[in-house]
C-alpha cells in the first residue's frame, strides 16, 4: 500500500440498536449502545476509539458528555455536530478527513434519538418541533408552516406545477420502498402497499398523504471510520469512502429561489462522484434520504439518474423497486424501516456494500451512493461508498 | 380558522408595529435598491446588511400552496387550513394563510392575492392573504 491508499478512509464498524417503538431509554443511552455495537462489529475495543462525533435529533443529549458515558480516554477528536438530516454524512466526511490526515485513527460517528413516548401520536411529536410562538419563527408557524410537512408540501406542489409531477408518481416511491422493507427484519412496516393504498391514506398537507411521510423511531446508529491500513486487520470487510461532498443552497426568500425545483444534490452529487472517479452510470444502488417521497424524487433528478422534471415518470416506471434498474432505499428507508435521520440511508448503504443484506441484498454493489438532506432542502451531504479501494 | 397568538421579540418589533397599523413591511437594501423578505439580514443581491424597511404594496401572487388537514373530531369534519408561499410584487417571498376561499376551494400558482391582517386577542397582528377581486 502506498501511504495514500493506506490512509484511505473506510467504514469498519456499524452499530444499530433496537429501533422503533422502544420505550424507556434516553437518546444518550441509545447513542452509547450504538457506539459499543459499532466497535464490537469492527472488532475494536472502546480504548481503540480516539475520535468521537455526535449528533442529536429532536431530543437533546447526544453530545460531548457521551465521552464520559462511554469512559473514553484521551480522545484526539471530539465534537457535537448539527446540520439536520445531512449530519450523518457530514460526520463521516469530517472523520474521513481526520483519519486521512493522521489526526485520529478510529473515529466513532453516532446519531440517536428517542422522540417516541408511549401513548403519544408520532405526528404530535414532530409538529411544532423547533418552532416557537414568537418572532420570525412564530410568524412562519402562524402562516401554517407548523412542521416540516407543510414546507415540503409547498415544495412538492411547486415541482408538480412546474413539471407535471403527480401524487400517483410519488406513490410509486412509497410502494417500492415498502416492497424492500418486506425483506428487512429491522423494518417497522412489512406489509406491502399499493398505489391505491397510498391514494386512500389520509391527506396530511396537500399534496402529501400519510404514506408520503416518514415514520418516527427511537434508536441509535454509529459507524467507525478508520484507515484502510487499520481496517485490513479488523473483523469486517472495509467499506471504502471513495468520494464525498456537501451543498447548502441558502435559498433566498424571493423569486430567485429554486426551492422545490433543484436541491443541493445537484451540486454535491456530481462533486462526490468526481472525487470517487466514477460517474452516475456506475452507481449500483442508491440509499437516498427520504423524509418524504418527494425528497427521493428530487434527489434522483438532481443526482442525474433521470432528467430534470422526469423524476415522477422514472419512479412510476418501477425502476426503484426490487428487480428494477436502480435499487433505491433497499432497506425500506425512513418511509418504512426506521427513521434515524441520515443514519437510515448510511446504515443500509454499509450493509449493502458489505453484502450483508440477506434476502434484499442487491447483486451488484460496487458503487453505493448515499444522500443526506436537512431542513427543507437546505442542507445536503453525499457519500460514495464501495467494498473496493479506488482503483 | 384564526391565526394563533404570536408574540414579538426584539428582531420583530418594527415589523409587528407595522402590522398593527395595517402595513406590511419588507427589507430594502440601501446599497443596490433590492427588496428582501422581512426576516432577511442580508440583501439577496449584493449581500450587504439590510437595515432599512420599506412598505410593501401588499399585493402578490401564489408561488405554491398547501392545505394542512387536521384530524376529524367527534362528528366534526377535519379542519383544512390553506397556506401559500406568496411572491410579493416587490419580489420577496412570504408564507401566509390564505383566506376568503370557499369550502374545498383551492388556490393556484400565479393566483393574484392581496394582504389583510388578523389580530387574535393577546397576540400580534398577522398578515394573511385573500384572492384579489
Ligand atoms: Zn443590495
Amino acid at each position: 500500500m502506498t501511504t495514500d491508499t493506506a490512509r484511505g478512509p473506510v467504514i469498519a464498524g456499524l452499530g444499530i440498536t433496537e429501533t422503533g417503538k422502544v420505550y424507556g431509554r434516553s437518546a444518550a443511552d441509545f447513542a452509547a449502545d450504538a457506539v459499543r455495537r459499532a466497535a464490537d462489529d469492527a472488532g475494536l475495543t472502546l480504548s481503540d476509539i480516539d475520535g468521537l462525533l455526535t449528533s442529536s435529533g429532536v431530543m437533546p443529549g447526544v453530545g460531548l458528555s457521551l465521552q464520559t458515558e462511554l469512559g473514553l480516554r484521551d480522545l484526539r477528536l471530539l465534537s457535537e455536530m448539527q446540520a439536520y438530516g445531512s449530519t450523518a454524512g457530514g460526520m463521516v466526511q469530517y472523520a474521513a478527513m481526520a483519519v486521512r490526515a493522521g489526526m485520529a485513527e478510529a473515529v466513532a460517528c453516532v446519531f440517536a434519538d428517542a422522540p417516541l413516548k408511549e401513548k403519544t401520536s408520532a405526528g404530535a411529536l414532530y409538529s411544532g418541533a423547533g418552532l416557537g410562538t414568537s418572532g420570525w419563527m412564530g410568524l412562519t408557524a402562524a402562516a401554517g408552516m407548523i412542521s416540516a410537512t407543510p414546507q415540503y408540501a409547498v415544495a412538492a406542489r411547486r415541482h408538480m406545477d412546474t413539471y407535471g409531477t403527480t401524487s400517483e408518481q410519488l406513490a410509486h416511491i412509497a410502494v417500492a420502498q415498502r416492497a424492500w422493507a418486506g425483506m428487512n427484519p429491522r423494518a417497522q412496516f412489512h406489509d406491502p402497499i399499493t398505489v391505491e393504498d397510498h391514494q386512500a391514506s389520509r391527506l396530511i398537507a396537500e399534496p402529501l398523504h400519510l404514506l408520503d411521510c416518514c415514520l418516527v423511531s427511537n434508536g441509535g446508529v454509529a459507524v467507525i471510520v478508520t484507515t484502510a491500513e487499520r481496517a485490513a486487520h479488523l473483523r469486517k470487510p472495509p467499506v471504502h469512502l471513495l468520494g464525498w461532498a456537501q451543498a447548502h443552497p441558502g435559498y433566498p426568500m424571493n423569486r430567485d429561489s429554486d426551492l422545490g425545483l433543484v436541491s443541493g444534490a445537484a451540486q454535491a452529487g456530481p462533486a462526490a462522484l468526481k472525487m470517487a472517479g466514477v460517474t452516475i452510470e456506475d452507481v449500483d444502488v442508491a440509499e437516498l434520504y427520504d423524509c418524504y417521497t418527494f425528497t427521493v424524487l428530487l434527489t434522483l433528478e438532481d443526482y442525474g439518474f433521470c432528467a430534470k422534471g422526469e423524476g415522477g415518470a422514472f419512479a412510476a416506471s418501477g425502476a426503484l423497486a426490487p428487480g428494477g434498474s436502480l435499487p433505491v432505499n433497499t432497506g425500506g428507508g425512513q418511509l418504512s424501516s426506521y427513521y434515524l435521520w441520515g443514519m437510515t440511508p448510511l446504515s443500509e448503504a454499509v450493509i449493502q456494500a458489505r453484502g450483508e443484506a440477506g434476502e434484499r441484498q442487491v447483486s451488484r454493489h460496487d458503487v453505493v451512493l448515499v444522500s443526506g438532506n436537512g431542513g427543507c432542502f437546505a442542507h445536503h451531504s453525499t457519500l460514495v461508498l464501495s467494498p473496493h479501494a479506488r482503483a | 380558522m384564526t391565526v394563533p397568538v404570536i408574540h414579538r421579540d426584539t428582531a420583530t418589533e418594527v415589523f409587528f408595529d407595522s402590522t398593527a397599523r395595517g402595513e406590511l413591511l419588507i427589507r430594502h437594501c440601501a446599497d443596490c435598491g433590492a427588496h428582501a423578505a422581512p426576516q432577511s439580514g442580508a440583501c439577496p443581491v449584493c449581500q450587504n446588511p439590510v437595515t432599512a424597511w420599506a412598505a410593501a404594496a401588499g399585493t402578490g401572487t401564489v408561488v405554491a400552496w398547501t392545505a394542512v388537514h387536521g384530524r376529524p373530531g367527534d362528528g366534526a369534519p377535519a379542519s383544512e387550513a390553506v397556506s401559500a408561499l406568496i411572491e410579493l410584487t416587490e419580489g420577496p417571498w412570504l408564507y401566509a394563510p390564505l383566506r376568503n376561499l370557499g369550502p374545498g376551494e383551492r388556490p393556484w400558482t400565479g393566483m393574484s392575492v392581496v394582504v389583510a391582517f388578523e389580530r387574535p386577542e393577546g397576540g400580534e397582528a398577522i398578515p394573511v392573504f385573500r384572492p384579489t377581486v
